[in-house]
């Protein structure tokens, strides 16, 4: 049995902690529509993927182009944020019509949508694992006790924090985001107060798709873009949202922690069990809290 | 009323008797076919007991399937259990079990929370299938590679495609006949009155004195065991079982099924089965990219017609009575 | 003889009190009604009533039986049926089979679960004699959420009675209707109350003529409290009540 000496555990801790930051993204982009919108949205785990694919086509042509490695994380930035056109054509062109259909449609809504990216993938990138130019040392090692980390990692935790305190701050603190509260608060009072629901809709369906494409293009110098990784990603980020609590943004922050650190160490420990581990603590947390660590009450 | 009765009685006949000839009329491929989709059937009427009478969406529906087929090859595989009625019966009390189990935590929360609880479980028991590899097979799965007695009588000298379409056909049609009529028989019923009660306002039905929290645990059960009957029945059709079954696309399948044909009619679900299960082959060895297809057919149906096909069909039958 | 005992309950909703300490005491065979300005708690007390709220103090006693926490439909089985406020029932279901929900129930056949509800004599006589009695017969066969309003909150005032209680719980069995049906309506009720033989009934009501005209006793709510509690000449005169009532 492998011991967890000292350098181990800082491995995994770092690992677990940039695991997190990237489900954090992806579960953000689940709770900021399910808060606003009140609909589970299973698209967001194709977001993710399309995010990755986009990422690797982009940087790899940039470096084709002559671009310096060295702005390579600008480029994924940018990849992810230019697929933010998905947000409205989404939003306006599907779940507009199923509003006011029942949960359960609205979730099978969502379903559909996964499984039209799914092929959408495949048809413009074939079913070959897509590996991008960027390696993941670019930005060089970082030391620690007798271990090293890539620098990349922290550059991705760091951006994944400052999004965090960003959406924090747009949401507590602008005007926009002063709506979309009182519109997850109350659709009607909010429309009597003259705020444009429908653009609120637009607006945090996009920021939920954002989210996802951010996460997929900032993964790919870790690992290769694949089919089937939308589905992963919505799976781990659900549960994430379910021990969060839906809707509740610094609960997903928690529990992209708990559930990021948890899975790198029991990947190393038990590696086949993840997945396991991680729905008992979801089926715990329904059955203890069903509304999770920091939800409101249903 | 009788008449409406009766017209009913008179195509599920026709129908009974169209399914009996395919084995001498259509191609093997598509004896195949109608044989997967007559497994599939106690598995999506059983769906929509839980959804379409009682109003809970079970997004882990696999779960059960996957239990009925994974019963069923372990006591053949460990135990040389050969008898299929043995066989269906130890499914449906495994499914009875963990029904009970699962239910008993499920149904005390509903809506959103029951689908994603639901959903957790069939995971759960998909990375259990994974990884207990003594007993599962893991990744892998197990092989079915013997032939069970139906009815006591051995079919084993015939060739496995000869016994299929054959004596397990039609054994299995007459199952799928009995299982459908008892599940009309119960959503008929005084319990089936209640569950819809139930479904369309709970609220109410509790004021009224009806245990909601009970009897969505008795339809829970019941839909499980349907469900796993349709796995044993499956099981021996695909002569190998993989945790797939378990896994939340199926569950997402069952669903896609019983949309297609249309959850607000009893013999919707039916139809969705025979129409995705023919579409699907189709669709599938002439088109790559069926998940568009499925996905976009998805959006449409939950749009336009929430009823699916049977609703389209009696849209299209009023039409053309008014006209 | 007492039938129901409310007491010293309080029902916080988060940090609001909606009722504070209230205790009742209602005996068998009483018609009260229970009135009070909106917001009063009314609805709260009845849904305390009938286990659909749990009080956060205080207890609730039914023929000496402690029934603080039961479930609604426990309760129902032992004889205590509401009526909702804003009326509740199956839209899908038609009014006939609406009512033989309650039927089934009330019957203890719901666990019936290979016969044919339509084929059952008499859960068919008793629904269609209910329906007769409350004069949606003729409307049996549409689906209750075609019905007019007046006709919803009768099917869902028809269905409490098709259990035949003990104690009947009615909440603004007319609100929404105009002033004309509202008589025809409470007409209705009462002699179907007499026609099924339930003999013990809360009203909550704001129909002041309907108030005094049909109950014994009338009981006032305001702001969480009882305020006054005896005969509807008595509460008529009491000027603290008309204030209240009428802001007069
Ligand atoms: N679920 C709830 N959560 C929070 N507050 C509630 C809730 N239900 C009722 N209230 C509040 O409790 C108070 C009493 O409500 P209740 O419905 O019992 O009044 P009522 O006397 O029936 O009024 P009305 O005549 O309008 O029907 C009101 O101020 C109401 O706003
Ligand atoms: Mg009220």
């Amino acid at each position: 049995m492998a011991l967890l000496e000292p350098s181990t555990i800082t491995i995994l801790v770092l690992t677990g902690i940039f695991s997190s930051s990237i489900i954090f993204l992806i579960s953000a982009g689940l709770q900021i529509v399910f808060g606003i919108q009140r609909i589970l949205n299973l698209t967001v785990g194709s977001f993710y993927a399309i995010g990755a694919y986009v990422g690797i086509t982009f940087i790899n042509f940039f470096l084709k182009m002559g671009f310096s490695v060295v702005y390579g994380l600008l480029f994924l930035i940018l990849a992810g944020l230019s697929l933010s056109f998905l947000g409205p054509t989404i939003e306006r062109g599907v779940l507009n019509f199923v509003y006011k259909k029942e949960e359960a449609f609205q979730l099978l809504a969502t379903f559909g949508l996964v499984l039209i990216f799914e092929d959408m993938i495949k048809l413009i990138w074939g079913s070959y694992p897509q590996i991008s130019d960027f390696g993941i040392l670019t930005y060089g090692e970082f030391r620690f006790l007798d271990t090293s980390f890539p620098v990349y990692y922290f550059l991705v935790i760091i951006s994944a924090f400052l999004i965090a305190f960003l959406l924090e701050f747009f949401i507590k603190k602008t005007r926009q985001g002063k709506k979309m509260r009182s519109v997850a608060d109350d659709i009607e009072m909010s429309e009597g107060l003259g705020v444009k629901v429908r653009n609120i809709y637009i607006l945090s369906f996009t920021i939920g798709t954002v989210l996802g494409t951010l996460a997929g293009a900032l993964i790919i110098p870790v690992t290769a873009a694949v089919l089937g990784m939308g589905i992963e990603a919505i799976v781990l980020a659900f549960a994430v949202v379910v021990i969060a609590g839906l809707g509740s943004m610094r609960g997903a922050l928690l529990a992209s922690l708990i559930v990021g650190l948890l899975q790198a160490f029991i990947t190393f420990i038990f590696p086949e069990l993840t997945t396991f581990v991680i729905y008992l603590i979801v089926i715990a947390v329904l059955l203890i809290k069903p509304t999770g660590l920091m939800g409101k009450e249903i | 009323m009788k008449k409406i009765l009766s017209g009913n009685l008179f195509f599920t006949l026709i129908l009974i008797a169209l399914l009996a000839l395919v084995p001498y009329i259509a191609p093997p491929f598509y004896v195949y076919l109608t044989l997967t989709s007559l497994a599939y059937i106690p598995v999506v009427i059983g769906f929509n007991i839980l959804f379409g009478y009682t109003g809970l969406l079970s997004f882990g529906h696999g779960l059960f399937l996957a239990l009925g087929m994974y019963t069923t090859a372990f006591l053949m595989r460990n135990y040389t259990m050969e008898n299929l009625e043995v066989l269906i019966l130890a499914s449906a009390l495994s499914a009875f079990i963990v029904g009970l189990g699962v239910g008993y935590i499920c149904v005390k929360y509903t809506r959103i929370y029951f689908a994603l609880l639901t959903l957790a479980f069939g995971m759960v028991f998909y990375t259990l299938l994974i990884k207990f590899t003594p007993i599962t097979g893991g990744d892998e799965g197990l092989r079915i590679t013997f032939k069970p007695l139906l009815l006591g009588l051995d079919f084993r000298y015939l060739p496995h495609l000869d016994f299929l379409f054959q004596p397990y056909y039609y054994y299995v049609l007459g199952i799928v006949i009995i299982l459908t009529v008892l599940a009309y028989i119960i959503v008929s019923s005084h319990f089936g009155l209640s569950l819809k009660a139930i479904k369309e306002n709970s609220e109410k039905a509790e004021a009224l004195g009806i245990n909601i929290k009970r009897f969505r645990l008795y339809s829970f059960v019941i839909s499980a065991i349907y469900t796993s009957i349709g796995g044993a029945l499956l099981a021996h059709i695909t002569s190998h079982v993989t945790p797939i079954f378990s896994y939340w696309t199926t569950s997402g399948e069952i669903v896609f099924m019983t949309l297609l044909g249309g959850f607000t009619n009893f013999f919707g679900p039916i139809i969705g089965v025979f129409v995705y299960t023919l579409l699907r082959d189709f669709i599938m060895s002439t088109i790559i990219y069926w998940r568009i297809l499925f996905g976009a057919a998805l959006l449409l149906i939950i749009i336009f017609v929430p009823g699916g096909i049977s609703e389209g069909l009696i849209r299209i039958y009023k039409h053309f009575k008014g006209a | 003889m007492g039938l129901l005992e409310v007491l010293e309950v309080t029902k916080y909703y988060g940090d609001f009190k909606a009722l504070d300490n209230v205790d009742l005491k209602i005996n068998r065979d009483e018609r009260i009604s229970i009135i009070g300005p909106n917001g009063a708690g009314k609805t709260t007390l009845l849904n305390l009533i009938s286990g659909l709220l749990k009080p956060t103090r205080g207890k609730i006693i039914l023929e000496g039986k402690n029934i603080t926490n039961m479930s609604p439909s426990e309760r129902c089985k032992l004889g205590i049926v509401k009526s909702f406020q804003i009326p509740s029932y199956f839209p899908n279901l038609t009014t006939l089979d609406n009512l033989k929900v309650a039927l089934i129930s009330s019957l203890g056949k719901s666990k019936n679960f290979l016969k044919s509800y339509q084929q059952d004599e008499e859960i068919n006589n008793l629904s269609e004699r209910a329906l007769e009695v409350f004069g949606l017969y003729e409307r049996r066969n549409f689906l209750a959420k075609d019905l007019p309003h007046g006709d919803k909150k009768l099917l869902d005032v028809a269905s409490a009675f098709a259990l035949r209680p003990k104690l009947i719980l009615l909440d603004e069995p007319t609100s929404g209707v105009s002033i004309k049906e509202k008589r025809d309506l409470m007409g209705t009720i009462m002699s179907a109350l007499k026609e099924m033989e339930i003999s013990s009934l809360i009203l909550v009501e704001h129909d002041m003529d309907i108030v005094f005209n049909y109950s014994s006793r009338v009981v006032v709510l305001h702001n969480g409290k009882i305020l006054d509690d005896s005969s509807p000449e008595l509460v008529k005169a009491n000027k603290e009540v008309a204030s209240v009532m009428f802001g007069s």
